[in-house]
């Protein structure tokens, strides 16, 4: 049996706006174990976005525990937490969200330069890293030199530069057409299946969810579905994540 | 350091904008050196300190009142009192009263002990001697002679307005020191074109031998006239120098309010540019901040940028401000203001001024966007959309 990488305990995540409290997680508990490749769905507002927060550490719960590994991040300091997601957390964003002032390698890089890395060593990660998503060729171009699949991969490429265990995705295919999107897609494959990531994507797309291999289904803050894979090649399938998506 | 050149490509993000601050920096700061030099022009000691051992003695009242010549042996033989010199503004004009030909023209009745008095100054062509010797000879500052193309020999005519009399006068030695654009002459010359002027001086200029004399002769010499139908007033040059500064008011006060009005607006358009990146960048800051920079790290790329901008206005304008200045002398000296023009120099206080105007522009200017950039939440950042 594999042993869980994330631990949710009981969280709650509330906002107050002016008076007003809206509650967004309710007593949420799930474990995603080490290599899993989760897709997390539902409708709008239904939460999922900030439990990928609260997962990545760049959100903290109102009540309960998130641990990741042995780390309890739901309790670590800002400074403490900072270090943490530059270790363990890959975030990948719908609209790429590269600096557009720097180049393709630079962009990769940038999360290296807050390691004791060399300049050397910080050169051979992001060649290393832009050769994972076939993109070798174009280390010196810039965010506007590139097409949006291509922009999507320089920042599939940053989130790995630094080995993180822990990839988190928020609807990476979201911005794409089909074809740039099923070239993520396989490439977010590759990562779990090849590199061993652990893989937690926050989609609308059924197209997308079918490749993962687990369905967390949320609505209104609490968990409505957990949905293994049984398929051949292990993923869950169009038609099922379709029917999950629209509550069936 | 590692983070420099992403501070750089920062900068240079909007180039226009950059440059624009850039040059909204270096011209108010290039202005804030020169009104700083023209202040710290104004109460320098362009004597190198040997105004510190001389005195002036003039009427009580004002010194546009006359004092008797009669007064020369008294304070000569006070204990402590090296040399006198009478002497008399003889103002006038050279060719016509307009702004240009204007220059201060003094007349002594004592042209041998000139020197000795102003024993910084040195002769630099025709001779002290010369000068002396000749009651219509004429010693003028080197920079003067520049001015006007003048040589040595050449006659030079000054029509007065105080004295109703036009003298010509031969140029017969010239003079280096710092305030090179005055002229000297005999005042016998014009006691003799206007005998009703005989016995009566401006002032009297004394070198004293200590600084214990600078500051007690002053008192003895206004207690020996107080009674007088001519009483004194005895001070240092320097607060006599002071006395013509106050007149033009409140100087100091005047250039400080200006020069930190200015460092006001430097500030206010850095720091609107500031503002303007770092809005720009919320989404951007907020992804850094997802990777795993700290709160302090942003703080010091906001800052880091702002300072850069700061650093490359001021090193601009301070560079051009030394590169300026000695035209700015140049100009000044030739000016009716020639004299005021011979205390301006590089006042390494100046240099300090404009560098700590932009230390606080790079600091202030982006400290209110640092802190918010620092501070606001990593999801409310992720959320907004440039």
């Amino acid at each position: 049996m594999a042993e869980p990488l994330i631990r949710i305990e009981n969280v709650v995540k509330q906002y107050t706006r002016d008076t007003q409290v809206l509650t967004v997680l309710d007593g949420l508990s799930l474990e995603v174990d080490k290599g899993e490749f989760v897709a997390l769905m539902g409708p709008s507002g239904s939460g999922k976005t900030t439990l990928l927060n609260l997962i990545a550490g760049i959100d903290r719960p109102t009540s309960g525990r998130i641990l990741v590994g042995a780390d309890e991040v739901s309790s670590m300091s800002e400074g403490a937490l900072a270090k943490w997601r530059s270790e363990n957390v890959g975030f990948i964003f719908q609209l790429y969200n590269l600096v557009p002032v720097l180049t393709a390698f630079e962009n990769v890089e940038l999360p290296l330069l807050l390691t004791r890395l060399s300049k050397a060593e910080r050169k051979k990660q992001a060649e290393t890293a832009l050769a994972v998503v076939a993109l070798s060729d174009r280390l010196d171009h810039y965010p506007r030199q590139l097409s949006g699949g291509q922009e999507q991969r320089v920042a599939i490429a940053r989130a790995i530069a630094t080995d993180p265990a822990l990839l988190v995705a928020d609807e990476p295919t979201g911005d794409l057409d089909s074809k740039s999107g099923e070239e993520i897609l396989v490439l977010l494959e590759r990562l779990h299946s090849e590199f061993g990531k652990t893989i937690v994507m926050v989609t609308h797309d059924p197209k997308a969810a079918a490749r993962a291999h687990r369905l967390v289904h949320l609505d209104k803050g609490v968990l409505k579905e957990d949905v293994r894979a049984k398929g051949e090649k292990g993923e869950i399938g169009v038609a099922a994540a379709a029917a999950i998506a629209a509550g069936k | 350091m590692k983070l420099l050149p992403l501070v750089l490509k920062n900068l240079l993000r909007k180039k226009t904008r950059s440059l624009l601050t850039i040059g909204s920096i270096v011209l108010p700061l290039f202005v804030i050196c020169i009104l700083g030099t023209l202040l710290r022009a104004l109460e320098a000691d362009p004597s190198g300190g040997k105004g510190m051992y001389r005195l002036i003695v003039r009427h009580k009242v004002s010194i546009t009142n006359w004092l008797p010549g009669a007064y020369d042996p008294k304070i000569r033989n006070l204990p402590g009192v090296v040399e006198t010199l009478r002497m008399n503004w003889f103002g006038g004009s050279y060719i016509d009263q307009s702004a240009k030909n204007q220059f201060a023209r003094f007349s002594t009745s004592d042209a041998d002990r000139l020197l000795k008095v102003f024993d910084e100054a040195t002769v630099v062509e025709g001779s002290e001697a010369e000068w002396v010797n000749d009651r219509s000879g004429l010693l003028v500052g080197r920079q003067l002679m520049k001015r006007y193309g003048w040589k040595l020999g050449q006659k030079v005519a000054f029509k007065g307005d105080i004295y109703p009399i036009t003298l010509e006068l031969t140029i017969r030695a010239v003079f280096s020191a710092a305030d090179e654009s005055g002229v000297y002459f005999h005042h016998q010359a014009v006691e003799e074109a206007l005998p009703r002027v005989k016995g009566f001086v401006g002032w009297y200029w004394l070198k004293t031998d200590s600084l214990a004399a600078a500051e007690r002769v002053p008192k003895q010499i206004d207690a020996m006239f107080e009674n007088s139908s001519y009483p004194t007033r005895s001070e240092t040059e320097k607060e006599f120098q002071a006395m013509w500064v106050s007149m033009l008011g409140n100087v100091k006060l005047l250039v400080g309010s200006i020069t930190t009005i200015i460092a006001i607006v430097i500030l206010l358009i850095a720091a609107n540019t500031m503002a303007m990146a770092a809005r720009e960048r919320v989404t951007e800051i907020a992804v850094l901040r997802v990777l795993g920079f700290t709160k302090e790290k942003i703080l010091g790329l906001v800052l880091g940028e702002s300072f850069a901008l700061s650093v490359f206005g001021g090193a601009l304008g301070l560079g051009l401000f030394v590169l300026l200045l000695p035209g700015f002398r140049e100009g000044l000296v030739n000016s009716p203001m020639g004299a005021f023009g011979a205390g301006v120099r590089l006042f390494p206080e100046v240099l300090l001024l404009g560098f700590g105007v932009t230390v606080a522009v790079g600091l202030f200017a982006g400290l209110v966007p640092a802190i918010r950039s620092a501070t606001r939440p990593i999801t409310e950042g992720l959320r907004q959309v440039a």
